[in-house]
């Protein structure tokens, strides 16, 4: 785990207060050129150097932050933002000004809780912690739980979520939500692989992801017990596919290889 | 607005430095727009009429003209040009602020309605929330620019219910310089729909609304904009625009030049980042991009948010 990057994600994690650049979109936006949240936000890959540009603005922020305190009983729904609105100082009418409703509010959760993911990822493996030295795979299947836990608070109302994302309109920004998410997971495990696998496992996790997500709006175990082994089960069939799909890759290599050196040594010309 | 005049308005269309000079005489001896008789400290920088450039006081005489001309006919020629979606657009915009949903219900809300003088998204406000959200402590003015159109709107209010017309007012008033009536921060909402593009100094406007807003208060903006991200649609939406609305214009409403005018001004409105950034100009906090696109970017609403 390289250092720079938990400063970075612990810098861009807190509100502007605390980091220089969101601070100086908040002043930019007034200035002509389009301050930096304006611009279509993409990340290809993480910087160690840069903190990513925030996903919100000041004003939807405080607004955002206020209503999610409403979640747990007003779900997530326009009532909350109201509320939150009203708590943040602003006038009713301007929960309008949020482009994308109830689904801004659920954006908020995603983005919050994966960015705090980034910051509790420093304390699980720091050096003294007893993950620090285990294996990728592991490290992975740590922060999974970590942020599925982060779903606990407003577990009872995820299901509405869940059917709001799924609407055509919302369902791009959930899906690369959910890929931002895996791929955060993998980095912060110390996974530095760029061959095509860099794909099948942000692929694999998020499937393994968001089906745990889906079982633990049922689960009525106590502290989730149940959605824990049903995550740990899912990791292992990625696992034994990906090592079965290994092995016969590797058998499939090997037989075309002696294949190949049969007919030479019959004198084919290959 | 007389047919002679157009006619020569349309000469001046061939002749652009003849007509400007016949407008500047119009503008000194008309008694008829109080705003425009108050010369400005910018009534003399350019601006643009469609494709002509022109003086901010000439700009503001002939929207006058075109909108006193085309005032009778405004709804029928709306249906006509945009095939009846210009309705479902107004809807969204006002489903969109979600006016009267208030927490605790029934809280009072301030609506300026810019440049709404046949009352189009006024009443629609007035319907969501007094009928939608069950509030009837929403005040909406509606101000214009124009008397013809205010009285167009006017006239069509009496058919509104008894409750609705107690919640509405009228203003006669230029949006670049609105009366000090309408004091410093004392709204919530300033819409404006297919007007802004009509204004001869947009910044002014943009800081009047940004003054007359509460902090918190929301500035929304419905505007036609540009297709460019869909070339083929765009292409159909240019011939559309160029050849069949002043076409229209002149069979249905007998008035060519006007709806020439009106094509003219939505090719030079701004982009939907320029006219943003010039939101942000103002001193508005942008969310998110900032607009939104009605079928496909031939119209886009804007909103801006007055920081705390």
């Amino acid at each position: 785990m390289a250092s720079p990057c938990v400063a970075r994600t612990a810098r861009c994690l807190s509100a502007s207060a605390r980091c220089p650049v969101a601070r100086q979109t908040a002043s930019a936006s007034s200035s002509s050129s389009p301050s930096p949240s304006l611009r279509a936000r993409a990340r290809a890959y993480h910087s160690h150097d840069h903190p990513p540009s925030p996903t919100f603005g000041p004003v939807d922020r405080d607004i955002l932050a206020a209503a999610y305190k409403h979640v747990p009983e007003h779900g997530f729904s326009l009532r909350a933002i109201g509320l939150g609105a009203r708590d943040a100082g602003y006038p009713d009418i301007s929960a309008s000004v949020l482009p994308d409703g109830q689904f801004s509010l659920i954006r908020y959760h995603l983005v919050a809780q994966r960015e705090r993911l980034a910051d509790r990822s420093r304390e699980l493996l720091k050096e003294e912690a007893p993950l620090s030295a285990a294996g990728v795979g592991e490290k992975v299947a740590a922060l999974t739980w970590e942020r599925l836990m982060g779903n606990k608070d407003v577990i009872h109302r995820w299901q509405e979520a869940l059917a709001v994302m799924a609407q055509p309109s919302y369902l791009p920004k959930s899906l690369a939500e959910l890929a931002a998410l895996s791929d955060d997971i993998w980095f912060l495990a110390g996974d530095k692989a760029v061959d095509p696998s860099w794909y099948t496992k942000r692929a694999a996790l998020s499937m393994v992801y968001s089906s745990s997500e889906l079982f633990m709006t049922n689960d009525r175990s106590p502290s989730f017990l149940e959605t824990r082994q049903f995550l740990h089960r899912r990791l292992g069939e990625v696992q034994s596919v990906g090592s079965t799909v290994g092995s016969v890759g590797q058998w499939v290599g090997f037989t075309l290889n002696a294949g190949v050196n049969v007919l030479r040594s019959k004198g084919v010309p290959i | 607005m007389s047919a002679p005049s157009l006619l020569r308005c349309r000469a001046g269309l061939l002749r652009p430095t003849a007509c400007i000079s016949r407008m500047n005489h119009r503008l000194l001896s008309t008694t008829r727009q109080p705003q425009s008789s108050e010369p400005s400290s910018t009534s003399d920088r350019q601006t643009h009429f469609g494709f002509e450039t022109v003086t901010e006081s000439v700009k503001r005489e002939r929207v006058a003209e075109v909108f006193t001309s085309v005032a009778e006919s405004y709804d029928k020629m709306n249906d006509l040009m945009s095939l009846g979606v210009h309705r479902l657009w107004k809807d969204h915009f006002v489903s969109s602020l979600n006016p009267g949903a208030t927490n605790p219900p029934g809280m009072p809300q301030r609506i300026l309605d810019v440049a709404g003088g046949t009352g189009d998204i006024a009443f629609r406000m007035l319907q969501h929330s007094h009928v939608n959200n069950g509030n009837p402590n929403v005040h909406v003015t509606i101000s214009d620019i124009n008397p013809a159109m205010l009285a167009v709107g006017r006239q069509r209010s009496l058919a509104l219910p008894a409750s609705h017309q107690s919640s509405l007012s009228f203003l006669e008033a230029n949006a670049e310089a609105l009366p000090s009536s309408l004091e410093d921060n004392s709204l919530d909402l300033y819409t404006v729909a297919f007007g802004i593009r009509n204004f001869s100094n947009m910044p002014a406007a943009l800081k009047e609304a940004y003054r007359v807003l509460k902090p918190g208060g929301v500035f929304a903006c419905m505007e036609f904009s540009k297709v460019d991200k869909y070339p083929l649609f765009n292409a159909i939406y240019k011939q559309w625009s160029f050849s069949a609305i002043p076409l229209i214009g002149q069979l249905v409403a007998g008035d060519r030049d006007s709806y020439q005018y009106l094509v003219e001004s939505i090719e030079r409105f701004p982009s939907q980042e320029d006219f943003r950034d010039m939101i942000a100009d103002a001193g508005f906090a942008i969310v998110g991009k900032g607009y939104e696109d009605l079928t496909g970017g031939v119209a886009a609403i804007h909103k801006g948010i007055k920081p705390l």
